[in-house]
Order: structure tokens, then C-alpha cells, then sequence
């Protein structure tokens, strides 16, 4: 009794899919033959775009070349960058005396912390794969704002009073 | 009726019993069963197609909301790029307009946004100064909390999960104190 209403079911389901002749083969079959024990909506957060087959179809996944500069040495760069900003954070709060020079390399590494952190964002979020066009766009439209910001940082530090005593001024106001 | 299991009830009938002419050929007779194989020949182009149809029937990431709120929406970690991102999203939308206020005819320089500042009531003062100190003082907590976990310590669960409640507390007083009693 199950088995006839399974295989009427999978009827059903093979001739309501969009798959052509070929691909109703096991592989397809069992999956739809799974799907008539879901019992739970399906919600996808990303459903899979067209596929495209590179090279053949036995080809493995490429690997990407290993490259420590953007691995490792990066991660550990990004490490040492945030913790560096934690003294720097402190030192002219709790010394009371400001330094130009401590400043501004407060302000770069602020800059440097900024742009890593916005860069791993683009890299987790717009996948090179999937979507190359916003990748690069994303990427090289953080690359001009940090350049921008490096800028009006420069102007600040040079022609206004500095990060540290500006903050400090707005926030005894 | 499965085609390997044609026959397997008269075999099991003739095994049952014994000395009959078939039992002595019933171990050849089941060793030169044959299994149908069928075989297609395809081409390059529909081998691409096939691969590519059954690549579209892989299992794909459930939602978000299936998971426990706790983890996905009170984790440090996520609220460390959310921080992080406002912080900094700040400071560059401040960076681009102190760089565009001379054109613009804008007054962003310290003195005029402090004498600004300082104009406003104080709740509005202390709300505005909260809304920066708060994800300034949760960034910084988690920061050496995640700089922590990079050294390899504080990974045990439960250390995980009790860390991450005390961040929102100590965030929330930090913050507090920096934004009124400083």
C-alpha cells in the first residue's frame, strides 16, 4: 500500500520538475523520493544560480594557489594591527598629555583596522565566484573611500586639533 | 516484482527439501545470477548538462531563523562586525564630509561641532554619546575576548557561552560610564 503511494507520488513530483529526459535518472529519483518525507517547509537562504561546468566533467575543484601573504602573514598582521590599538587607545587618556606623533599613528592604524575589517566583510559576504562584477566594484570602491579618508585624516591631524583632543572636546562639551 | 528475485521462492522451495536433483546445483545457479546493467552513451555537451542538473540538487544552507536565536542573533561575534562596522562606517562618512565641508560650505571643524554639541540637552547629549561609547566599548571588550580565543584560550563551550553573556554586561556598563560619567 505505501510503495503504491509513494511511486504515484514520484510520478507526480517527475512529471511537475523541469528536468529534462536524461536527468531523471536515480540520482534525481531518490531525491525526490526524500523530498515526500520532508515534513518542514524549505527555506533557502542562497538557492543554488545555473550551474556551469568548467573543463570537464571529471575535473576536480580547483585549488587556489597557496599564498602566506594573503593567509597567514595576513591573519597575524591583523592581529598584531588590533592589538597595537588597544595602548594606543589608552595612553593619551590616561597620560592627559597629547603627542601629535601618537596621534596620528593612532589614526593610521585605526585606518588600517578599518579598511582589513571592511575588506574580510567584502570577502565573506560578495563571493568572487558567484558575483565577480560586485566583487570588484566593492573592493575598489573601498580602496578609493580609504584613500578619501586617509586624506581628510591627514587634513584633520595637520590643520584641526587632532582625533584624541577633538573627541575629548566634544565629549566635555 | 524485483527481476534478481525471480525464481528466489521456487530456489528456497527446492532447498527446503533435500536430496532432490536440484540442491546440487543450486550453489552454481545462484553464482551465475545476473544483474542488468543498463549503459548510455552521452555526449560531451549533454554529460555537462547532466553534472550540471545534478549539482543543482545538492543540499544547500538552511535559513538563518532555523537556528537558536542566542547563538545567531546575541553571539559576540556577529555584534563585533555589526560594532565594528558602525564605528567605522562612521568614521569614514565623517572623513568623506570633513573632506567635502569646504566645498559644501559645511562647518565640521572640532570647535564648531564641540559648540554644537554642547548646545544640546543633556539627555540628547548623554544619548547620543551612549550610542557611540556602547559599540566602541563592546568592540574593544570583544576584541580582547576574540584576540583571547586567537591565542587558543577560552575555547571550552561553556567558557564560550558565559564570556559572551559577561561582554553584553560589561559593554553595557562601560558604555554607560563613558557616556555619563566622564
Amino acid at each position: 500500500m505505501a510503495s503504491i503511494a509513494r511511486s504515484a507520488l514520484l510520478k507526480q513530483a517527475t512529471t511537475a520538475s523541469r528536468m529534462s529526459s536524461f536527468a531523471t535518472k536515480p540520482v534525481v529519483n531518490n531525491a525526490l523520493r526524500a523530498a515526500a518525507f520532508h515534513t518542514t517547509s524549505r527555506r533557502d537562504l542562497l538557492p543554488p544560480l545555473p550551474q556551469r561546468v568548467d573543463g570537464t566533467i571529471n575535473d576536480p575543484a580547483p585549488v587556489p594557489p597557496t599564498s602566506p601573504s594573503h593567509g597567514s602573514y595576513h591573519w597575524t598582521m591583523d592581529r598584531l594591527v588590533a592589538a597595537s590599538l588597544i595602548p594606543l587607545t589608552i595612553t593619551p587618556f590616561a597620560a592627559g598629555s597629547l603627542n601629535p606623533t601618537l596621534d596620528a599613528v593612532l589614526c593610521a592604524t585605526i585606518l588600517i583596522h578599518s579598511h582589513t575589517g571592511f575588506q574580510n566583510i567584502i570577502v565573506d559576504y560578495i563571493p568572487k565566484k558567484r558575483t565577480p562584477r560586485a566583487r570588484k566594484i566593492f573592493t575598489w570602491g573601498l580602496n578609493a573611500a580609504t584613500v578619501v579618508v586617509g586624506l581628510a585624516l591627514y587634513e584633520f591631524e595637520t590643520t584641526d586639533v587632532g582625533l584624541t583632543e577633538a573627541v575629548k572636546r566634544v565629549w566635555t562639551a | 516484482m524485483i527481476a534478481q528475485r525471480v525464481g528466489t521462492t521456487a530456489l528456497r522451495r527446492v532447498a527446503g527439501q533435500p536430496k532432490t536433483f536440484f540442491t546440487a546445483n543450486l550453489a552454481r545457479i545462484s553464482a551465475t545470477q545476473t544483474r542488468q546493467v543498463a549503459t548510455q552513451k552521452l555526449t560531451h555537451d549533454d554529460a555537462t548538462n547532466l553534472l550540471a542538473q545534478q549539482r543543482l540538487q545538492r543540499p544547500v544552507s538552511p535559513h538563518l531563523d532555523i537556528y537558536d536565536k542566542k547563538q545567531t542573533w546575541f553571539g559576540g561575534s556577529i555584534w563585533q562586525r555589526f560594532t565594528g562596522s558602525a564605528l567605522s562606517g562612521g568614521l569614514y562618512a565623517f572623513g568623506a564630509a570633513y573632506l567635502a565641508a569646504p566645498l559644501l560650505g559645511w562647518h565640521l571643524e572640532s570647535a564648531s561641532i564641540a559648540a554644537a554639541f554642547g548646545a544640546l540637552p543633556f539627555a540628547v547629549k548623554g544619548g547620543l554619546k551612549f550610542a557611540l561609547a556602547w559599540p566602541f566599548a563592546f568592540h574593544a571588550l570583544n576584541g580582547v575576548r576574540h584576540l583571547v580565543f586567537d591565542l587558543g584560550y577560552g575555547f571550552a563551550k561553556r567558557t564560550v557561552i558565559k564570556t559572551g553573556w559577561y561582554l553584553w554586561g560589561a559593554s553595557a556598563v562601560a558604555g554607560s560610564y563613558l557616556a555619563f560619567f566622564l
